[in-house]
Formats: structure tokens, C-alpha cells, sequence
């Protein structure tokens, strides 16, 4: 910034402006302004194309060793509610947005985006033609980058992001995930927005390899005592707390690194029903013995169409994820479950097509259904174990920001605990307004 | 579920002529509909009266009916082509109402006709609040506390229940016609007792006031297996209150947290879900406390609307396109997105810009309404800008709009009543279409966000840009420019500031600025909307300018370009007429091998879809922004004549810039367009015209009218559509007009013609490509002079204007085209007095006729000129003769919007004011007429009482149409004057009194609903107030009025006819059609 351009800002929301740099591994590199913490973080560049939730977003734990840039240019119109946190710390490296507002305005707002991400340590900057990177990012994949207040030269910054550490084969989990077992009482309550939760009729035990708050918060508000036990617990020890079901949360990085929690899936399986979420998902994956990708492009955002095979209807959905279940790799198909069909497709939006959920036989845990499809890119996002209970999607039901379409998914836990065969059977249109409330002013005040 | 087999054939119903609350939006969701829908093998019948829609193209539909919009009609084109399908939610609040009627009517059911995409059932839950509310009720989503009167009485009742203020909504109006809010009794009185007359129901809902919260908007889709998807969120600036229609608005919700917005998400879909919209889109409008939170859900509309037109091109989902194949049976997830070409239509658009949609007003021509924005939709047109940020599209929306600024302010504008405080706290707290403007200076006088935030409730967020916005333009005033770096250039830019703005605030000119910009490398990155946030590569070049720099998407030029400036935001006097031009002059330079380039900024428009040029620039038309275009783009010609004054005015400093402009050059423009250069030309070629002079004082003016005598036309020079025009009788008139011409000076000075009292209008399209001219045709106007051409009925070919005089106005217009060097299409407006012809003016540009005359006479002359613009010869192209035979008449009639403005007078002058057009057609002139009347009022007088009062000149020419109405059975009731002139005639007929001659008068009687038609003509100078009392009073009570002796002689002609041997449907593909 020139000294001229800080005197065209004197007076405006912004004034006295630091300079800030991005730097991706590839050499790309774009100047901005500081609008966080002062500092130097290295970490993966990944996007974002949510419209609102910015703050979900930077408090979900998954984005443990990340540098989000936010699609949508301006960021933090209505900061910081506290209620919608979904850590107690951000995770995430940085963050890197064209614009990032210090005077919100929303009757919950209470901080601003800004001076949260200073009171966090998170290192920040605005300015950025946010879509010129996205685009960048999009053709050269996800890379290492370095985001910094400090040093203004470009070559310096280059030097240092090539010489930091890959995600790639990192567990990020012990750096988010609780230390010890707790409750998990409902942390947020959203009067006005949502019902208190139902009667408690389950318990179960979670794994927390980063969970988001939301998720457990819609467990307990579809019944469930829930108690949050460290990623890497023994299944014998869960196992002994003989709860209803086991549920696998989210998480941070690369699962093939968290052999940790998928060593004691294993165990878990057959024995307890079992739920699982994005890396939760990939979990009970890899104790069926699949095999994990990494995405070319990952999926983040709230609007990637996934069809629920199983009913044929579509769900706008949550998506957080760079790594991704190689379905053939479950195992061969079964033909008569399968409409006939003996050998796996390249693109599984065939199966969309054909309004089939495939059913492969799976060495170690028998019958397993492809149960989502992500018409998109006809990736593989969700999957339920016919012979034993246990189901599991890629994508977040639990949205926390984002679409709450598949929020039905919450109840078809609570369905499976009950044992309830068509667990998964449930009509979005009929689940839609579950849990919400419209209420009246009395109800907000 | 592909798409349905059962059904071959699908009736479509468009929306008629363009009013204030329904305009082009339902041309460009018709359009795409009609287009899809044949590309999908369906027979598609259309019905629509507005000639200058592209979905009236006889290529778009395989059958369309330019017929009026009533049940009867349609049920005469059902009869004839036998549709299995009417799809009704394409066509506006019009249309839909038009499918109810016939569904009511049992016409659907006796001709086995399935409604689509939505039934009646779902219609009147989303229309009729006392269903829709119980229908929330069920759903637990809450409406805003409100009962249902049906007389003043049980209004009071309900007021006394909910206290004020409150909000009234007459049920069935269009566009919340008769709707406001009362604050007292007093209000409440006065609006109730309106509101019940306009309503077809009489009913009048009365609401709790939910005034100042904030408003939002969400466009919903939903298929057949019930899948739902949210388009786009809308948030409004302007807080409730305003008509969202007239508020200035912005996309994507700006201001709501996640769970406040999928609150808003579930619910929409679950209204959607509830009100039974089977498939299609939707929009649902919420309001928002914002201080608690409370939502309120104020309607839903089951059909596609002017904001899913605007959420369409503000995300690049084509809504009313996919709401086509949704109601043929196909699901979102086996529609691709047209964007991508490689995802499909079942997502949620994620955009990475700021959109911002601005309404265009049109106070100036009313003078005496009242121009605070209230619930009641005024706004005639709106443009949209987009950017990265709020605040730089904010910037670009502020110079858009084609009302003189140059943005947000700081443009040298100066804002009367802005240096007295309180008068500055008045005009920023009360909603106006210039309220911002008077924002951005209560900031530059210091105001503070929290203070502006108390005068207006505007959303404090949005201020706070605004104050940013400003407090920039504030610390750069003063600036030199030499001074400025790189740096400092691109923030001003990104806080949304032009060249111009920029060149005032530094004491320089947009042409340093433009050069100092270039050398220190700040030009603007062109992004494209993707619905996708660039996640996906895109295939669509849906481009906006930004100064986020970093890169830019254009495609590299690979063949010969063409751009195509549009016409901008629709105003009264340039229409949707221009924007059809504009779009068929991109289909003709893509036949013609041209990579075609559109610049446009008014979302409601054909031309801003990105199906119809190769490329699309969502742009200002401003000379900067479009110099911008033309860097990146280089295109080998730009078009400006067929966009109306807009791109027209850009032309000489394109051209200076060295700008290939198609066809008709600057200078041939200039000529006719300078008033001695013209005259010169006019002697030179011995065509005659009327005496004429230019006046920059009343002095001057006076010498002139001493030279060619009273009565005169005085207008200010380079205007469209008569702004400011008038009829001057005497030297006191001419003094008043003078006195209050504003910006009068020797560089604007006022023109003055000799008035041709009574004489025969015609209007002339014609083509030339500097070899040969041909005439496209030859409009006689029904009304005598004096009444603008935009406003006065006409017909083509001429219904009693002789041959020879025909052929003489064809002589006239191949010796002007020629000598103009007029290449691309010419329009000439005559006089004929007296046996002389006389040449008004001649424009070298498409009129507002050339989508009439093309859907006349079959031969698409916008088209045509864009090919002989890139090259091709008139001689080669094999047009029908233009002195053919026609055996059919086509009528082309204005719509007024005077209900929309209480308080103007509704007398048509030289000063344009209608909004739109209907077309009728028929073998015969009377018939033709009398449909354009039943596309406009739905119904002909038939019966009942007609109230006659004609100025002296017309009271001998008036009798045989008295005797016609005593005829027909009209029961004459007339003042002393005319009745006088009757009687004496033998005509039978009752004397009523003038309104200032005290009661009982003609006004108690038309307010009895006993008046079906009135005849009113005023004449010359006298004072007009009894006049007004009753044209007023007829657009109150919806009365049938007559303001020219030729307009009721056609209309009695018309009755007559209809009456006689009934109105027979045609349609365009029986008539003939060329085939270029």
C-alpha cells in the first residue's frame, strides 16, 4: 500500500493498512493487507465456496493445518455469534479473503471477525483477488503456502513454504481431538431457531478426531447422552461402557494416517451400531479394508448435489473433504443386488442413472451398499453395511454452515439404534422442518 | 423421470404489454421457455398482445397468437389448436390470473387441457391470503397478524385490534396496486376506500406493521421427485415498506448468519412444499426484526417473477428455462447446468461477486404525484451491476442508470435542498429513487452510520460501506491527479469510483484520468459468473469488470467480433422495442459469422441472457465502460443504433476513440439530428417541413413565434421519448415553459416548431444500405398530431391515408435515407395537413416501431439491418415488394400507467408516458383496434351509460359517433355543451353538470360504476381542471376513457364490429412471412 492510498483510507472502517503476503509452493504469490493476527503460518491452501458461515468454517476443526481463502469476497458482513463456534479454538492456519469486514452488523453478532481472529492468533489477510487464486488452486491442486505479515519479500517467503511440511501422510488428529473422555451436553442452544432437543433415548459413545460441535449437538438433539472419548480410545473400552451406538466423527488430514481410530473400528464393527461422518466415514472404510484416495479437486463447500440412491432424491450438501473411499475397493460387486451388473463403474453416476444402490461383498464384513453418489464428479458418498448396522457418509449432515438436507441422516442413527431395518429410509420433505422452529417474538426474547 | 410422452403440444400464456410491476422479465422467462421447450419436440402455442417481445418471434413458437390475454381469446386459440398442456407460470401475475379464469371457467376441463407445474389449487393457496396464511399456520411458519375487510367497516374493526400503523393490500392486484401503509385513521380511510374499488375481489387485507425490518427474498426450485433448491437469496437494501420492486436490492444475503439463512432455506422450500407448487420456481419474501430475529414470511408467488429473472442472470441459473423442463416431468439432477455443461441443475448456485439491482424511475413525467416509494410498485425498469464487493457494484450500479450521474455522488450533480440540515434529514429519511444520493451527501456532511441508521433503518452494514465509499471520494478531493500512484488509482476504483467521479474530485478530465489509469497499468480484470465460484472451469462467457486485477478470464479473439450496445435500464421512451433489436441484431451477426459481443446492464432483458450472444458483458453503458470492453475484446465493429439514445449518445466518442461503429456513421447521425444541417438537408432534397427556430431565451423564443406563429411544439434539444416537450398556444405560455425549462443555455437551447393543429401522424420504418432503401412500413396514427408518437395508437398498412400519398412518404424516405448515408434503419415521422406532407424528424436508428412493423409485416427489419450493417446488400437479400397488398391490419396501441400515479393527469401530450404496447390483428381496421383495447382494459364497453364531453372543434365531427353509441344502445349522458350540439342532432341524450357547477355530477356517477365509457377531448389552451377531475375519476374506477375524437370514432368502429361478426384469432405463422 502506498502512502497515498493510506491517506484515501483515512477515516473508513480501515484505516492504517499492513501489508500481508500469500505465497504458494508453486511460486504463485499475492499481496494483501493484514486483517488478522500478525504473524507467519504455513499450511495446505484449500477453498471455500460457502455464501455465509464463514465462522463455521474457520472453527471446524478439519481445517486443522490449512489456509482457507473464502470464495465469497466479503467476509464477516454479520461477525462473530458465538453460539454458531464450532471449536473451542480455531484450527485452521490463516485465513485469506478479498474483504473482511470490522463494523458487522447482526442483533447476535458478538465480536467482530477481525478481532476474534487477533484474539485467536490467526494470521489473516484481506485484499486478495481471492477468485484469481481459487482458480490457481483449482488447476494446480492443493499445495503448501505460507501466509505472512512480517517478511515482504516474495523469493523469502518461497524459500520457506518449499521447505515446510506436507499434510500429505500427517495426523493432524491429536492436535484437535479432546485428551480425555466428556459429556457432551448441548452447547448451543439457538432459541428462536431450533426445538429443545427430544427425550434422551440413546447413548452413545463418540469419537472425537476434531467433531465439530454441531454434529454432536444434533446427536443430543435427536436423543442421544453423548460422550466424546480421545481418537485414539480402545474399542474394548468403549465396548465396556455397552453404549447404543458408536458414532466416528470428522477430522483433520490424511485417514490413512489415523490408523489409531480405524485399528479399533474394526473391533466395533458388528458389535455396536455404528455412525460415521466424513473421516468417520472413511474410518469404517479402511477397517473394511478400502482404499483411500486423495481427490484431485477436494469438495468444500455447502451446494454439491448428492442422490441418496436409495430413494432417488437429491440432497444439497455439506462437503469438507480432500480425501475420498475408492469404492471398487470394497470389494466385487454382487450382480443380483446390483441390477445385474458384474463388473464396477469408472464414473458412478451410472448407478444414478439407473436408479440402482449397488451391493458389493465385502471380504471381512460381508454386504455393503453404495447408498450416495455426488452428481458432480460421481464420487462415492455414502455407504451402509447391509449385514451388520453400521452406515456412514462423506459429506456433513450436520451442515454447520450450509444446507440442512440431510439432517435426516441424524435420525436414521437414531433409527438404526432402534433397529430399525429401514433405518435409512426417510423422506427428506418430511424431514426438512424437523427441528426447527418459527417461533414468535415471546420465543427470541 | 425423463420427460413426459403423454403430452405433444403445451399452450404457453405471456404477460402482455410492459406496466410498471410486470415488464420484460416475462419476455426473457417466456423466451426460454418457448425456446426449450420446442427444442424438447413440443408443439408450443403462445399467446401474448405485446408485439415487441422476442417470445412473439414466429420462430420461437410453433403457434403464436398475438391476441389479447383474456379467457375469451384464449379459449378461441384452445379451441382451434387443441393444446394437451397449459403451462401458466411463465407469463407474470397475467398470465397466471389468465389460466385461473379458464380453470374456473371449466374451459381447462371441457377441452382436456392439464394445467402444469402448478394447479389451480396450489395458485389460490399461494395468491389468496386467508388459505396461504392457514397454509403457514400448518407448517408453523409465522405471517404477520392481519384480518381480511370487505367494507370500510370491518376494516376499522380489525385496525382497532392490531393499532397502527398498519399495512393495506387490496387482494389480486398487480404488482400490490392500491396497497400503502397508514398511520393514522385518516390513511387508513383513505386507502381502505381505494383499495376496496381496486380490487376484483373487494377485499382489502389489513396488517400489523412490519415497517423498517429488513426484507429478503429466496428463489426456489423444485421438481417433480421433490427435489428442492434455493437459486439465489436476495437482501434487500431499502427496508419493509418499500415495494421490493422499487427497493434497491442485493444478492446474496449479506447480513445473515448461517442458521438465521437456513431457517430462511427450509422454510421457503417448505412453503413451496406446502402451497403445492408441483415443479417450477417460486420466490418466497421474508422479513426479518432485526433486533430479535422474528421471521415473518410476507408471500410467495408459484410462478417465475421479476426477481427469479433477476436471480437468473445475478447467478447464471437460467430459472425459467429449467421451471420449462421441470414442468414437462424432467428432475434437477437430469437438467445440466448450462453453465458448466458438466454438473447438473440439482446445486445451489455459489457465487464469488456482489450483485446489485437499482430501479429506474420515472417521476419526471408525472408532475403532481407524490414520489415517496411505498409498497405500491413504481419503479419502470431496473438495472443490475455486479463486482467483487458491494461497494464497488454499488458504484457501477449509481452509473448505470441513465439519469446523469456518474456514480455514488462526487460527480458534480448538485442535490437541491442537500446545504439545509433539516431538509437533508427530510429527504434521507423518506424513501425516494434520489434518497441514496442524499445518503452519500448526509455521510459527506458528516453524518454518522448510527444516525443515518435511525433516519432510514437501512442495515447498518450497508451504510458502512456507503461511509467508506464516500469518506474515500472525500479524502481524494482536492488530489491531484499527477499525484496519484498505481496504488491509490486502484483503490478509488475498488471503492467503486468512475473516471468521471475521479476527474472531478482531482480538477482533471475522464479522458486524463482514462490515459494516467493506462499508464500506471489500472485497467480492470474481466471475471466470469460461473454458478459455481470458479470450483468448476466454465464454458459460458458471462463476464463482469472488476478492479481485482490479478487476472482476467476473456477468451482470446479467434474471429472477426461484433459488440452490440443495449439499450439499458427501461425507462418511459426506451422500452423493451430497443433491447428486441439489440437481440436480433446478435442472431443475425452470428448468422453472419460474427463472435458476437453483448453489453448490457438491465437484467429483465432477452439480451442479457447468456444464451443469446457468444459472449455477454454485464456492463454500464457508459463510455469508460465500454472502452474497457473494447480493449479486451478489440471487436471489429460495435453496433449503437438499435439500442434507442443510450449506446447512440456513446457514438461520436467511441468513434473519436477509433472505434469501428456498424452501419450508419456518427456524422450521417449528427446530420439528422442537428436541426440546420437537417433543415439544409430537407431544402436541398425539397421535402417540406414545419416552420421551425431555436430559441436559448424567452427573447429569442418570442422573435421565433412571432416568425411562425402560434400554437408551437417547444421541446429541449436531444431528448428521447418528449421529455419536457409541450404545446404553447400564446406568448404567456411560451413565457411559463421557458421560465421552467431547466438547463436552458446557448450550448442547450429549446426548439421551437409551428404545431400542425389536426393534422394526420405517420410513421415510417425504413432500411437502406447507401444503394438502395426499402420501406419496412408505413404506420398511420389514429390520434391527430400532438400526441407522441409513443403514445398513440397506429396501423399498419395505413387505414385511410391514400396510396399515392403512401408512395410519396416512400419517395421522401429513399431520398433522405440516401442522402443521410443511412446505413441500417431510418425512421420519419410525417405530418399530413391539408394535402401537404410535412417531415417531423427522421432518426437514423431503430424506432420503437420495428418489432411492431416486423411482426406486421413478417419481414424482421432489426435483423436485416444488422446484415446489411455487416455487409450485405438489400438488392441480394429478396425482400417482399414494400408497396405490397396486405390483407390484414395490425394495430399497434400505448398502455398508460396513470393508476400507478394518482395525481398526474392522464391527458396524452408530446410528452411520451405510456410504458408499453399491445399489438391486435385482423382483416379489418376497427376489429384490429378494438382487440388492442381488449388487450389492454380485457373487456369492451357493451352497454350502460357513456358520458360525452367534446371541446368546441370537435362537437360537429362527434355526432355521427354519438348516433353510433345511441345506436349500439348507450344510454348519451353529456354536459350542457356538448348536449346541446346532440340534442340538436337528434340524438337522445341526458344533460349532467360540470363538476364546478356543483353536485349531483358526472363524478358521483362514474364513482356508481353506472359510466362504461367516457369520451373526454380537450383542446387548446382552456384550463383543463374539470377535464382532469374526470380522467382521473376513469382511472380510478377503471373506466374505458377517450381523450381523441379519433381514438373514439375507432373504438365505437371497433364495438361495432366485434359485436357484428365477433374477433377471430390469427396466427403469425398464417400470415406472411419472410424467409431470410
Amino acid at each position: 500500500m502506498s502512502k497515498l492510498s493510506e491517506q484515501l483510507l483515512v477515516g473508513t472502517s480501515k484505516p492504517r493498512p499492513k501489508p500481508a503476503y500469500l505465497v504458494l509452493e508453486d511460486g504463485a504469490a499475492f499481496a494483501g493487507t493484514a486483517c488478522g493476527a500478525p504473524g507467519e503460518a504455513f499450511g495446505e491452501i484449500c477453498f471455500n465456496t460457502a455464501l455465509e458461515g464463514y465462522l463455521e468454517v474457520i472453527t471446524d476443526p478439519s481445517y486443522a493445518g490449512q489456509i482457507i481463502t473464502m470464495t465469497y469476497p466479503q467476509i464477516g458482513n454479520y461477525g462473530v455469534c458465538v453460539e454458531d463456534l464450532q471449536s473451542r479454538e480455531p484450527a485452521l492456519r490463516g485465513l485469506v479473503v478479498r474483504d473482511l469486514c470490522t463494523q458487522p452488523s447482526n442483533y447476535r453478532s458478538d465480536m467482530s471477525l477481525p478481532n476474534y481472529l487477533k484474539e485467536h492468533g490467526i494470521v489473516a489477510m484481506e485484499g486478495v483477488d481471492t477468485r484469481a487464486l481459487v482458480r490457481h488452486v483449482r488447476d494446480h491442486g492443493a499445495q503448501r503456502a505460507i501466509i505472512s505479515t512480517l517478511d515482504t519479500n516474495v523469493e523469502n517467503l518461497l524459500l520457506k513454504v518449499r521447505d515446510s511440511a506436507s499434510l500429505v501422510g500427517q495426523n493432524l488428529i491429536p492436535s484437535v481431538s479432546r485428551q480425555m473422555r466428556e459429556a457432551h451436553p448441548l452447547s448451543a442452544e439457538f432459541a428462536g431457531f431450533l426445538e429443545k432437543p427430544a427425550a434422551t433415548a440413546h447413548r452413545v459413545v463418540a469419537y472425537d478426531c476434531g467433531a465439530k460441535r454441531a454434529i454432536l449437538d444434533n446427536l443430543v438433539r435427536v436423543g442421544c447422552e453423548v460422550v466424546v472419548v480421545p481418537w485414539n480410545t480402545p474399542a474394548e473400552d468403549v465396548l465396556a461402557q455397552n453404549p447404543d451406538g458408536v458414532f466416528l466423527s470428522n477430522g483433520p488430514g490424511d485417514p490413512d494416517a489415523v490408523q489409531g481410530t480405524y485399528s479399533q473400528v474394526v473391533k466395533l464393527l458388528g458389535k455396536v451400531p455404528v455412525f460415521g461422518i466424513c473421516l468417520g466415514h472413511q474410518m469404517i472404510c479402511k477397517a473394511c479394508g478400502a482404499d483411500i484416495e486423495k481427490l484431485k479437486f477436494g469438495h468444500r463447500g455447502g451446494n454439491q448435489p448428492v442422490m441418496n440412491l436409495r430413494t432417488g432424491r437429491v440432497e444439497i450438501s455439506v462437503q469438507n473433504h480432500g480425501f475420498g473411499l475408492v469404492w471398487p475397493s470394497l470389494g466385487p460387486l454382487i450382480p443380483n443386488l446390483s441390477g445385474g451388473q458384474t463388473t464396477h463403474q469408472q464414473d458412478l453416476r451410472y448407478w444414478v442413472e439407473h436408479r440402482v444402490a449397488p451391493v458389493v461383498n465385502n471380504p471381512v464384513f460381508g454386504r455393503i451398499q453404495l447408498t450416495h453418489v455426488n452428481l458432480n464428479d460421481g464420487t462415492p458418498e455414502g455407504i451402509a453395511l447391509l449385514d451388520i448396522p453400521a452406515f456412514s457418509v462423506q459429506y456433513h449432515p450436520e451442515a454447520a454452515p450450509g444446507s440442512t438436507d440431510s439432517h435426516y441422516l441424524f435420525t436414521a442413527f437414531a433409527r438404526l439404534m432402534e433397529g430399525r431395518e429401514d433405518y435409512l429410509d426417510i423422506d427428506i420433505a418430511a424431514d426438512r422442518l424437523a427441528g426447527w422452529t418459527f417461533g414468535t417474538e415471546a420465543d427470541h426474547a | 423421470m425423463p420427460k413426459r410422452e403423454d403430452i405433444k403440444s403445451i399452450l404457453v400464456i405471456g404477460s402482455g404489454p410492459i406496466v410498471i410491476g410486470q415488464a420484460c422479465e416475462f419476455d426473457y422467462s417466456g423466451a426460454q421457455a418457448c425456446k426449450v421447450l420446442k427444442a424438447d419436440g413440443y408443439r408450443v402455442i403462445l399467446v401474448n398482445s405485446n408485439p415487441a417481445t422476442i417470445m412473439t418471434d414466429p420462430g420461437l413458437a410453433d403457434r403464436t397468437y398475438v391476441e389479447p390475454i383474456t379467457a375469451g381469446f384464449i379459449k378461441s386459440v384452445i379451441e382451434k389448436e387443441r393444446p394437451d398442456a397449459l403451462l401458466p407460470t411463465l407469463g407474470g401475475q397475467t398470465g397466471l390470473n389468465a389460466a385461473v379464469e379458464l380453470a374456473r371457467q371449466g374451459v381447462l376441463d371441457e377441452y382436456g387441457v392439464e394445467m402444469i407445474g402448478c394447479d389451480l389449487a396450489a395458485i389460490e393457496r399461494g395468491e389468496d391470503r386467508k388459505l396461504f396464511n392457514d397454509a403457514m399456520a400448518e407448517i408453523g411458519v409465522e405471517t404477520a397478524r392481519s384480518g381480511y375487510a370487505h367494507s370500510l367497516e370491518e376494516a376499522l374493526c380489525i385496525v382497532d385490534d392490531l393499532g397502527y400503523p398498519v399495512v393495506l393490500r387490496p387482494s389480486f392486484t398487480l404488482g400490490g396496486a392500491g396497497g400503502g401503509i397508514a398511520h393514522n385513521r385518516e390513511e387508513f380511510i383513505s386507502i381502505v376506500t381505494n383499495g376496496l374499488e381496486l380490487s376484483p375481489a373487494h377485499e382489502v387485507l389489513v396488517e400489523e406493521s412490519i415497517e423498517g425490518w429488513k426484507e429478503y427474498e429466496m428463489e426456489v426450485m423444485r421438481d417433480k421427485a421433490g427435489n428442492g433448491i434455493i437459486i439465489c437469496s436476495i437482501e434487500n437494501f431499502d427496508p419493509m415498506g418499500v415495494h421490493t420492486g422499487d427497493s434497491i436490492t442485493v444478492a446474496p444475503a449479506q447480513t445473515l448468519s448461517d442458521v438465521e439463512y437456513q431457517r430462511m432455506r427450509v422454510a421457503s422450500l417448505a412453503v413451496l412444499e406446502k402451497i403445492g407448487v408441483e415443479t417450477g420456481g417460486s420466490n418466497v419474501q421474508f422479513a426479518v426484526n432485526p433486533e430479535t430475529g422474528r421471521m415473518i414470511i410476507i408471500e410467495m408467488n408459484p410462478r417465475v417473477s421479476r426477481s427469479s429473472a433477476l436471480a437468473s442472470k445475478a447467478t447464471g441459473f437460467p430459472i425459467a428455462k429449467f421451471a420449462a423442463k421441470l414442468a414437462v416431468g424432467y428432475t434437477l439432477d437430469e437438467v445440466m447446468n448450462d453453465i458448466t455443461k458438466a454438473t447438473p441443475a440439482a446445486f445451489e448456485p455459489s457465487i464469488d461477486y456482489c450483485v446489485v439491482k437499482v430501479p429506474r424511475f420515472a417521476f419526471e413525467k408525472f408532475a403532481g404525484t407524490d414520489d415517496t416509494l411505498t409498497t405500491r410498485m413504481k419503479a419502470v425498469g431496473e438495472i443490475m451491476a455486479i463486482g467483487r464487493t458491494f461497494e464497488e457494484s454499488l458504484g457501477k450500479a449509481m452509473r448505470s442508470l441513465e439519469n446523469g450521474r456518474a456514480g455514488l455522488g462526487a460527480d458534480g450533480v448538485v442535490l437541491e435542498g442537500a446545504n439545509d440540515p433539516q431538509e437533508l434529514e427530510a429527504r434521507i429519511a423518506r424513501p425516494t429513487a434520489d434518497r441514496i444520493f442524499y445518503l452519500a451527501e448526509g455521510f459527506r456532511q458528516g453524518w454518522s452510520v448510527e444516525q443515518a441508521f435511525q433516519a432510514t433503518k437501512i442495515d447498518r452494514f450497508f451504510l458502512g460501506r456507503i461511509a467508506d465509499m464516500v469518506r474515500v471520494q472525500e479524502n481524494l478531493r482536492g488530489m491531484k491527479l499527477e499525484q496519484l500512484d498505481a496504488d491509490a488509482l486502484r483503490l478509488c476504483k475498488r471503492y467503486g469510483m468512475s473516471d468521471i467521479q475521479i476527474a472531478h474530485l482531482t480538477g482533471s478530465t475522464e479522458s486524463m484520468v482514462r490515459l494516467c489509469r493506462k499508464i500506471l497499468h489500472v485497467v480492470p480484470a474481466f471475471k466470469t459468473v460461473d454458478t459455481c465460484a470458479a470450483e468448476f472451469p466454465s464454458s459460458t462467457a458471462y463476464h463482469y469488470k472488476t478492479y481485482d486485477a490479478d487476472e482476467s478470464e476473456v477468451a482470446p479473439k479467434t474471429r472477426k467480433r461484433a459488440m452490440i450496445l443495449g439499450a439499458g435500464p427501461n425507462r418511459i421512451g426506451q422500452g423493451i422495442e430497443f433491447d428486441y433489436c439489440c437481440v436480433h441484431a446478435s442472431y443475425a451477426l452470428a448468422d453472419a459469422g460474427f463472435e458476437t459481443i453483448m453489453v448490457n446492464c438491465n437484467p429483465e432483458t432477452v439480451s442479457t441472457d447468456y444464451d443469446t450472444s457468444d459472449k455477454l458483458y454485464f456492463e454500464p453503458l457508459t463510455f469508460e465502460d465500454v472502452m474497457d470492453i473494447v480493449d479486451v475484446e478489440d471487436p471489429d465493429g460495435v453496433v449503437v443504433t438499435l439500442g434507442g439514445q443510450t449506446p447512440l449518445k456513446l457514438a461520436k466518442a467511441l468513434k473519436e476513440a477509433g472505434v469501428h461503429i456498424m452501419g450508419t456513421s456518427p456524422e450521417a447521425i449528427d446530420l439528422a439530428e442537428d436541426r440546420d444541417l437537417f433543415a439544409a438537408i430537407l431544402d436541398e432534397l425539397h421535402i417540406t417541413y414545419p416552420a421551425a427556430g431555436m430559441a436559448a431565451s424567452y427573447e429569442q423564443a418570442v422573435n421565433v413565434s412571432k416568425r411562425i406563429g402560434f400554437p408551437l411544439l417547444v421541446r429541449p434539444s436531444y431528448v428521447l421519448g418528449g421529455r419536457g416537450m409541450a404545446i404553447v398556444y400564446n406568448e404567456g405560455q411560451l413565457q411559463k415553459y421557458m421560465a421552467e425549462a431547466t438547463k436552458v443555455s446557448p450550448d442547450r437551447p429549446v426548439y421551437l416548431d409551428r404545431f400542425l393543429e389536426g393534422a394526420v401522424e405517420l410513421d415510417l420504418d425504413a432500411l437502406c444500405d447507401g444503394t438502395d432503401v426499402y420501406v419496412g412500413g408505413i404506420m398511420e396514427h389514429i390520434e391527430m398530431a400532438g400526441i407522441h408518437s409513443g403514445d398513440s395508437a397506429c396501423c399498419t398498412p395505413p387505414f385511410a391515408m391514400s396510396e399515392a400519398n403512401c408512395e410519396s412518404l416512400r419517395d421522401i424516405a429513399r431520398k433522405l435515407a440516401m442522402r443521410l448515408g443511412v446505413v441500417g434503419l431510418l425512421n420519419i415521422q410525417f405530418a399530413v395537413k391539408d394535402q401537404i406532407i410535412y417531415v417531423i424528424e427522421a432518426n437514423p436508428r431503430a424506432s420503437r416501431t420495428v418489432p411492431f412493423v416486423s411482426k406486421a409485416t413478417g419481414v424482421p427489419l432489426a435483423k436485416v439491418a444488422a446484415r446489411i450493417m455487416a455487409g450485405e446488400k438489400l438488392a441480394d437479400l429478396k425482400l417482399p415488394a414494400d408497396d405490397r397488398h396486405f390483407e390484414h391490419f395490425s394495430v399497434k396501441e400505448a398502455v398508460l400507467p396513470f393508476g400507478r400515479f394518482p395525481g398526474s393527469d392522464t391527458i396524452l401530450g408530446p410528452e411520451m408516458k405510456s410504458t408499453g404496447e399491445v399489438m391486435g390483428i385482423a382483416s379489418n381496421f376497427p376489429a384490429a383496434f378494438a382487440k388492442t383495447q381488449l388487450a389492454i382494459d380485457s373487456s369492451l364497453p357493451q352497454e350502460g351509460t357513456v358520458f360525452i364531453s367534446v371541446c368546441d372543434r370537435d362537437k360537429r365531427s362527434f355526432v355521427p359517433i354519438a348516433r353510433d353509441l345511441d345506436r349500439l344502445g348507450f344510454h348519451v349522458v353529456a354536459t350542457a355543451g356538448t348536449a346541446k350540439a346532440l340534442i340538436a342532432n337528434g340524438i337522445d341524450c341526458e344533460v349532467v353538470q360540470k363538476i364546478h357547477e356543483g353536485e349531483p355530477n358526472i363524478l358521483e356517477r362514474i364513482a356508481a360504476g353506472e359510466v362504461t365509457l367516457i369520451v373526454n377531448t380537450p383542446f387548446g389552451d382552456r384550463t383543463r381542471s374539470d377535464g382532469y377531475a374526470i380522467r382521473s375519476a376513469a382511472v380510478r374506477h377503471g373506466v374505458c376513457n377517450q381523450t381523441t375524437l379519433a381514438g373514439a370514432q375507432a373504438l365505437v368502429a371497433g364495438i361495432e364490429v366485434a359485436r357484428r361478426r365477433g374477433l377471430q384469432v390469427v396466427a403469425l405463422q398464417d400470415l406472411p412471412q419472410w424467409e431470410g
